[in-house]
């Protein structure tokens, strides 16, 4: 039995789950296989989770990102509308002008629903009566024949005031009335009297309903738009930037100089460092903005010297970025540090004494010992780091909200604002998804790039606390 | 090991580098309970004005001690409900053989670095035609799915430690596999489970975009979205009064990172922040 057991864990140890069912002696750990359906079971509560908020969220964000859902359309369904507006489309768009003018018309139709309202609001029955029996279910093209029709009656109203008044009751118009399925809207157009062929039926819904529909337009706009390019280009500039300079770059600069500091210097710097982690990403960018801010640190450092106090945050595209990069950069640099200060420390201490007894300088110690130790670390940071400061827009949002002039919008940020907050509140979730859509089709290539790229289940091996 | 060399000029690079970071936080605490004069640096008065917040709601905002609660309640569901779930399924990918073991392993992977912006729209949705949208719980139920890759991550790699004839001895002795996790094997990973909700709960505390769009509304107003708001007042700029509910924020953060910094720093190298 001992045997087994030592053999399984050198067996888990290699990575092969799967590879025990060899040999006889495995009766008593065929009940280990069994323990199959309660791996299931544990997984139930985390599978339900990532069902309900990621790959739903994902395939309904492919979804919406084909349709032209905003605010206007609601989320759900809609309705059928007649307004003047989709009158308009109608000519426009289909050229049926001819049956938006017979629609957009207002009829008097002489009914038992109008007789009914004018009888309850006091008019006298027997002109009503006279109205049913000489002009039911007739129509009056407008309104000045049905009050002349009401002015010739017997029993017709004393004065012209109430003439007009019960007019009012059989003025049908189907403007502005909501419908809430296609075919009561399409019966009533065709009560209204106006008789269409199925193309013309298919114009005037594409026209009236009020509801989203799909459609492949976000994708031709996000194309033919201006906007795109610069922010798409924003996005190129902030990731690329921000990773060599800091992500990259000054955390490496980091590391190696906390390498060769005591344990007292290198433990205060490496603290300090996390502190832009740990902060709350609000108050972080606040003590940034009071930095810049014109009656912050920066404003009142310079004032003496003759600068005028401004807000140096904004005051122009340049030191927006300057900013914007600093912000992301001194929050990202701790995460570099981290790893690449523990791929240093398993670096063999004895190669650098025997470097040092050769004569080599730091200079050399760093290009020829530390940095060939460090590729595999720099290469997961860089790969890491780009989808995450991709699709990041957190610190960008609080501090310039995209500004001055959305000189600072970058991909993630611009489809925030276009599906989630905008000044104008028309939230275009259609739109704003397909922008997202752009991003989840980065992330899932890049992802899957990087599970080739790297043997990840080494690569992040599980931070070892205790 | 560094004999040969100077230390004081890298001490001098780092500081300067330094230096800002160092400078903005002198300066959050400083400004909390002093008062400068327009233009200068130098404080010169000491006062309790700016805290007066926490007795008097601001007006237009909810109460300080709501918003409080309701970061509170926030962080800490949400650290229940990744603790767990993620305890059970990092379990039963790090030890139990069952089908697909390998998908689910790459598929964590794949969420875990997976971006939330693109998720957001759609919950967005979701949580509006459900009814969850501007409710505590809607916001908590997403802020956990969110942190759950990670989470099953992070317990799988702490489980990969505990050496199995722990769970062989208990086998042989005629536990179940599920007695075997619950009596031997989850006391073993105690440290880790409170690395893990230490973590969550500071993820949860400090959580700004997730409550901006699914629960702004003032009853459900976390401290992160409050301050947010404060900040975007124009009509109510008093960079003094922003510091001090900024302080008042930071403190739970300030306590467990002093206390926890070495276990949160590992954690942190793993972590998912740009």
């Amino acid at each position: 039995m001992v045997n087994t057991v030592t053999e399984l864990t050198s067996d888990r140890a290699a990575g092969a789950p799967t590879g025990r069912d060899t040999g006889p002696k495995l009766t008593r750990l065929q009940q280990i296989g069994n323990s199959k359906y309660l791996g299931l079971y544990l997984l139930v509560p985390a599978g339900i989770f990532v069902l309900m908020f990621f790959l739903i969220p994902v395939i309904l964000t492919g979804v919406f990102g084909f349709t032209n859902m905003s605010t206007s359309t609601g989320i759900t369904g809609g309705s059928y509308v007649v307004s003047r507006s989709s009158m308009q489309a109608l000519e426009d768009r289909h050229d049926l002008g001819e049956i938006a003018d017979q629609i957009n018309q207002i009829v008097y139709t002489i009914d038992e629903a109008g007789l009914l309202a004018a009888g309850q609001s006091g008019v006298a029955a027997n002109t009503l009566r006279e109205l049913s029996s000489k002009f039911s279910g007739n129509n009056f093209e407008g309104r000045r024949e049905i009050e002349r029709a009401i002015k010739n009656l017997d029993a017709r109203p004393a004065n012209t005031r109430a003439i007009k008044a019960l007019a009012k009751y059989f003025e049908r118009s189907v403007l502005n009335t909501r419908f809430d399925s296609k075919e009561e809207f399409l019966a009533a157009i065709d009560g209204f009297g106006v008789s269409l062929t199925p193309e013309q039926q298919d114009a005037l819904i594409d026209v009236s309903y009020t509801g989203w529909v799909f459609t492949a337009d976000n994708f031709k706009r996000m194309i033919s738009l201006p906007d795109t390019k610069k922010t798409l280009l924003n996005t190129l500039f902030y990731v690329f930037t921000t990773l060599i300079l800091f992500n990259v770059g000054f955390a490496l600069v980091l590391a190696i100089s906390t390498h060769y500091m005591d344990s007292g210097p290198s433990g205060f710097f490496r603290s300090i460092w996390l502190l832009p982690r740990i902060t709350p990403p609000v108050l972080y960018v606040l003590m940034w903005k009071w930095l810049a801010w014109d009656t912050g640190f920066i404003s009142a450092i310079l004032g003496p010297f003759g600068v005028e106090p401004k807000n140096w945050l904004l005051d122009s595209p340049a030191n927006a970025w300057t900013f914007i990069i600093l912000i992301n950069g001194m929050v990202g640099a701790s995460m570099g540090m981290l790893i690449f200060s523990s791929a240093i420390k398993a670096i063999p201490t004895s190669l650098f004494y025997a470097s040092e007894v050769d004569g080599a300088t730091r200079g050399q110690q760093i290009r020829h010992i530390i940095l060939p130790q460090l590729r595999f670390p720099i290469l997961f940071i860089t790969s890491y780091q780009t989808l995450s400061l991709m699709t990041s827009f957190e610190y960008i949002l609080l501090a310039t909200e995209g500004g001055p002039g959305g000189a600072t919008e970058v991909w993630a940020l611009s489809t925030y604002f276009k599906a989630l907050n905008n000044y104008a509140g028309a939230l275009e979730y259609g739109y704003g998804a397909a922008l997202a859509l752009v991003l989840v089709v980065v992330g899932v290539v890049l992802s899957v790039a990087y599970l080739k790229l790297f043997d990840f289940k080494t690569l992040t091996a599980p931070p070892k606390i205790e | 090991m560094t004999g040969n060399y100077r230390k004081w000029p890298m001490i001098l690079f780092l500081g300067i580098m330094t230096a800002p970071i160092i400078l903005m936080y002198f300066y959050l605490f400083v400004d909390t309970v002093t008062n400068s004069p327009p233009g200068s640096l130098i404080p010169n008065e000491v006062t309790g004005e700016h805290w007066r917040f926490l007795w008097e709601t601001i007006p237009g905002r909810p109460s300080i001690w709501l918003a409080t609660w309701n970061t509170f309640l926030f962080a800490s569901i949400t650290t229940l409900i990744v603790l767990v779930i993620s305890s059970a399924a990092g379990y039963s990918l790090s030890r139990l053989n069952m089908p697909a073991r390998s998908f689910f392993l790459g598929g964590i992977m794949v969420l875990h670095a997976f971006p939330t912006v693109t998720l957001l729209i759609a919950i967005f949705l979701i949580l509006q035609m459900v009814g969850l949208y501007n409710t505590l719980s809607g916001v908590i139920m997403v802020k956990a799915s969110l942190e759950l890759p990670f989470g099953i991550w992070i317990m799988k790699g702490f489980y990969d430690t505990v050496p199995w004839e722990i769970e062989m001895a208990g086998i042989q002795d005629g536990a179940t596999r599920f007695q075997v996790w619950t009596k031997l094997v989850l006391p073993n990973v105690k440290p880790a489970i409170m690395a893990l909700g230490i973590f969550s709960f500071l993820a949860g505390w400090s959580e700004f975009i997730l409550p901006l769009v699914l629960a702004p509304g003032n009853n459900v107003q976390v401290l992160s979205v409050y301050l947010a708001a404060l900040i975007a007042d124009d009509t109510n700029f008093d960079m003094a009064l922003f510091k001090s509910v900024g302080v008042f924020y930071v403190i739970p953060v300030i306590i467990l990172f002093v206390f926890f910094q070495n276990r949160l720093m590992n954690i942190y190298s793993g972590g998912n922040k740009g």
